[in-house]
C-alpha cells in the first residue's frame, strides 16, 4: 500500500434536514481505494450505501436540504469543498456513476450516440463529428450489437441490457479515474447481469480505473470485487477481502448475510436464515452499536456504548465489541435470530 | 417469426420491425378522428384567412349605401351588412385577423409559459413568486381582466395581443410547471447531472424537450380561447378598433339588426365556432396522439388495423 489511494474518505457524514429534524444516513465512514480496485459496497436497503456514493460526487446538492462533514479526498483534492463550477468538472470526467435503472436513466428524446457526445462535448470540447467517432467507438468497446445502427437511435429501442451498456459508454466517455456503480445489474436478468458484470472487470483491467460497487447481492461481490465493505445503517461495520468475507466473516450483521445467501447444495427442508427485524428507521437509531437491536449476541454493553473499530488481521477491520468470543464459539445466541 | 441468424437477417428485420413502426403511428394518426377532422378544418381556415381576401372582389371598406343589409344573394353570397359591405369579404378579412391574432398570442404565451414554468420548477425559490403571480392572474376572470387591460392600454391590435399574451401566459405556465415538476425528477435528469451538466444545460437540453408535448396540446386551446377572447373583446368595443373587419365586430354591428338581418349574426358566428371547434378537436386529438396511455376509440381501431 505505498501508492497514494485513490479515493480517501475520512469521517464522512451526511445530513438530511428533514420536517422531523436533522437525519444522519452517513454516519461516519471512512475508507480508502487504491486505482484499479473494485471495491464492493454491501448492505440491506436502507443502510446509506446509495447516499454514500451520492455523496462523493456531491449529487445531492440539488435534490435535498444536505449537508457534509468528513473529507472526500481524489488525488488530493476535497470534494466537499470545491466551488460547484469545479465539481462539474469533476463529474462525468474523473468521477462517473452508472446508475441502477438503465430503462429510465437515458433522455428519451435524444438518440443514444447524441447522449454519449453530450458528455464528450461538454467536457472535452470535442467537434461534433469526433464525439460521433468517439461514441461510436465507445460503444463498440461496450460490445453492443451492431453498434452503428445503435447511434441513432432512440432509448426505447434498446433492450435493458443495451441501454445499460449505453450507460456505462456514457459513464466512460471521458475515462474516468473512478466509476461509481450503483446496483448497476439490479434491474437486469441473471443472463445480461453477467455480460455486464464481466464488461466492468474488463474495462476496470484495461483502463485501470478504480469501481465503487454498490449491491446488496453478495454472489455479484464473489464475483468481481477486490475487497469489500459491509455497511449498517451509515456505518461501515466490516471491511475485509472478498476472500476473508467468505472464509471469515466476523461481524455477526455479515454473518447473517451470508447465511442467508440461498445455496444450491443446502438442506432443502430447512428454512433459509434470515436477520430477525428490520432496519431500524433513522430517526431512532440505536444508542450503542447499530446492530445491538437485531443483534443475536447483543447484551446491554452493546446497547450502550458504540465499539470502536477494531483490526482482526492485516485489512480486516470491523466494529463489534464480541468478534473474538463470537468466533471461538464462547458466545451464546441470545433471543434474536434464528 | 423466424429468428434472425445472420447479421444481415438482423438488419432485415429491424429494418422491417422500424416499418411496421411507422405504419401504426400512421395508422394511430389516421384513426384520431378528432385530430384528422380539427387539423383539417384548421387547415382549411387558416388557407382561407390567408388567401381567401385575394379571391374576393369586394373591398372590405367600400360602403354602398344602396345594398344595405341585403340578404344572401349571387352578387353577395353572404349578404351585406348594415354600410352595405360584402359580408364574405368582411368575414374573410375577419379570418384574417383572428388567425393571425390567436397565432401570435398563441406563441408569445407558449414561449413565456415555457420559460416562466421550467424555471419555476426547477428553482424552488423562483417557484413560489412566478407561481403567486401566475394564481393572482388566473384569479380574475379572463375576459374581465383583458378589458382592463385592453383600457389601460388602448385599443389596438397590438394591445389586444399584449392584453391576451398576459391573459394566457400563467395557465401554460401552470401547465409546464407540472409537467416539468415530473421530469426533473426523472432518473436520467440525475444520470446527467452525474455526468457534469450544469443547470442551463439541464434546463434547455433536457427538461424542455421532454415538457414539448403537455405545451403542444395546451397551445391548441390556447389558440381556440385567444380566438374567442378576441371576438368577445372586439364584441364589447374594447378590442380591433371599428372599420377593421374582425369577427367580434361583425358580431356587434349585427347586434341591433338582429331581427331583420339574420346573416349577419349567423355567418360570422359560424367562423368562430368552426375555429374553436377544430381547435378543441385538435387539442383532444393531439392528447391522445402524444400521450400513448390514454386509451380512445381511435388507438383500438389502429391496433387492429395494423394487426
Amino acid at each position: 500500500m505505498s501508492q497514494t489511494p485513490l479515493l480517501d474518505v475520512r469521517n464522512l457524514r451526511t445530513h438530511f434536514y428533514t420536517e422531523r429534524g436533522r437525519v444522519t444516513a452517513v454516519d461516519g465512514v471512512s475508507f480508502s481505494m487504491e486505482p484499479g480496485e473494485i471495491v464492493g459496497i454491501v448492505g440491506e436497503s436502507g443502510c446509506g450505501k446509495s447516499v454514500m456514493s451520492q455523496s462523493i460526487i456531491r449529487l445531492l446538492d440539488y435534490a435535498d436540504d444536505v449537508s457534509y462533514e468528513g473529507e472526500v479526498r481524489l488525488g488530493g483534492e476535497n470534494l466537499l469543498q470545491l466551488s460547484n463550477s469545479r465539481m462539474r468538472k469533476i463529474r462525468g470526467n474523473l468521477v462517473s456513476m452508472v446508475f441502477q435503472d438503465p430503462l429510465t436513466s437515458l433522455d428519451p428524446v435524444y438518440t443514444v450516440g447524441d447522449q454519449i457526445a453530450e458528455s464528450l462535448r461538454q467536457h472535452r470540447r470535442l467537434s461534433r463529428r469526433e464525439a460521433r467517432e468517439k461514441a461510436l467507438e465507445l460503444l463498440r468497446m461496450t460490445g453492443i450489437p451492431s453498434p452503428e445502427q445503435r447511434l441513432d437511435e432512440y432509448p426505447h429501442q434498446l433492450s435493458g441490457g443495451m441501454q445499460q451498456r449505453v450507460m456505462i459508454a456514457i459513464a466512460l466517455a471521458c475515462e474516468p479515474q473512478l466509476l461509481i456503480a450503483d446496483e448497476p445489474t439490479t434491474a437486469l436478468d441473471v443472463t445480461i447481469q453477467a455480460q455486464i458484470l464481466e464488461l466492468i472487470v474488463e474495462l476496470n483491467r484495461k483502463l485501470g480505473m478504480g469501481v465503487l460497487f454498490i449491491t446488496h447481492d453478495l454472489g455479484v461481490v464473489s464475483e468481481i470485487c477486490t475487497s469489500v465493505k459491509v455497511m449498517y445503517l451509515g456505518q461501515i461495520v466490516e471491511e475485509m477481502t472478498t476472500a476473508q468475507l467468505f472464509a471469515n466473516p466476523l461481524h455477526p450483521y455479515t454473518q447473517g448475510l451470508i447465511r442467508s445467501i440461498p445455496r444450491m447444495d443446502g438442506d432443502r427442508r430447512q428454512k433459509l436464515h434470515i436477520i430477525a427485524g428490520t432496519v431500524p428507521s433513522l430517526n431512532d437509531k440505536p444508542q450503542g452499536c447499530r446492530f445491538a437491536t437485531r443483534c443475536p449476541y447483543a447484551d446491554d454493553k452493546c446497547r450502550n456504548e458504540e465499539p470502536p473499530i477494531a483490526t482482526a488481521e492485516e485489512g480486516h477491520r470491523l466494529k463489534c465489541w464480541y468478534y473474538e468470543e463470537i468466533s471461538n464459539g464462547l458466545r451464546e445466541a441470545v433471543g434474536h435470530g434464528d | 417469426m423466424e429468428l434472425p441468424q445472420t447479421k444481415s437477417q438482423f438488419v432485415q428485420l429491424s429494418r422491417k420491425l422500424r416499418k411496421e413502426q411507422r405504419l401504426l403511428s400512421y395508422f394511430r394518426l389516421r384513426t384520431n378522428y378528432d385530430l384528422m377532422i380539427g387539423a383539417i378544418i384548421l387547415g382549411v381556415l387558416i388557407l382561407v384567412a390567408f388567401i381567401g381576401p385575394l379571391l374576393s372582389p369586394y373591398d372590405p371598406y367600400a360602403m354602398k349605401v344602396l345594398d344595405r343589409l341585403k340578404p344572401p344573394s349571387a352578387a353577395h353570397w353572404l349578404g351585406t351588412d348594415e354600410f352595405g359591405r360584402d359580408l364574405l369579404t368582411r368575414v374573410l378579412y375577419g379570418a384574417r385577423v383572428s388567425m393571425s391574432i390567436g397565432l401570435t398570442v398563441t406563441a408569445l404565451s407558449s414561449l413565456l409559459g415555457l420559460i416562466i414554468g421550467v424555471y419555476a420548477a426547477y428553482y424552488k425559490s423562483l417557484d413560489h413568486i412566478l407561481m403567486r403571480i401566475c394564481d393572482g392572474l388566473i384569479a380574475f376572470p379572463g375576459i374581465l381582466l383583458a378589458i382592463a387591460l385592453m383600457a389601460t392600454l388602448g385599443a389596438s391590435a397590438t394591445n389586444v395581443i399584449i392584453a391576451l399574451t398576459i391573459v394566457f401566459t400563467p395557465s401554460i405556465a401552470r401547465t409546464i410547471r407540472s409537467a416539468a415538476l415530473v421530469v426533473r425528477e426523472q432518473a436520467y435528469i440525475e444520470a446527467i447531472r452525474a455526468q457534469g451538466a450544469n443547470n442551463a444545460r439541464i434546463i434547455w437540453l433536457h427538461i424542455v424537450p421532454n415538457t414539448l408535448s403537455p405545451l403542444l396540446v395546451q397551445a391548441a386551446f390556447v389558440f381556440a380561447e385567444a380566438i374567442l377572447s378576441e371576438a368577445a373583446l372586439s364584441f364589447l368595443g374594447a378590442g380591433i378598433p371599428a372599420p377593421s373587419p374582425s369577427w367580434g365586430n361583425i358580431l356587434q354591428a349585427s347586434k341591433p339588426v338582429i331581427s331583420k338581418a339574420w346573416w349577419m349574426v349567423t355567418f360570422p358566428g359560424i367562423a368562430l365556432i368552426l375555429s374553436v371547434l377544430s381547435l378543441n378537436m385538435l387539442g383532444d386529438g393531439l392528447r391522445d396522439f402524444l400521450d400513448p396511455r390514454s386509451k380512445r376509440r381511435g388507438n383500438k381501431k389502429a391496433r387492429r388495423a395494423a394487426s
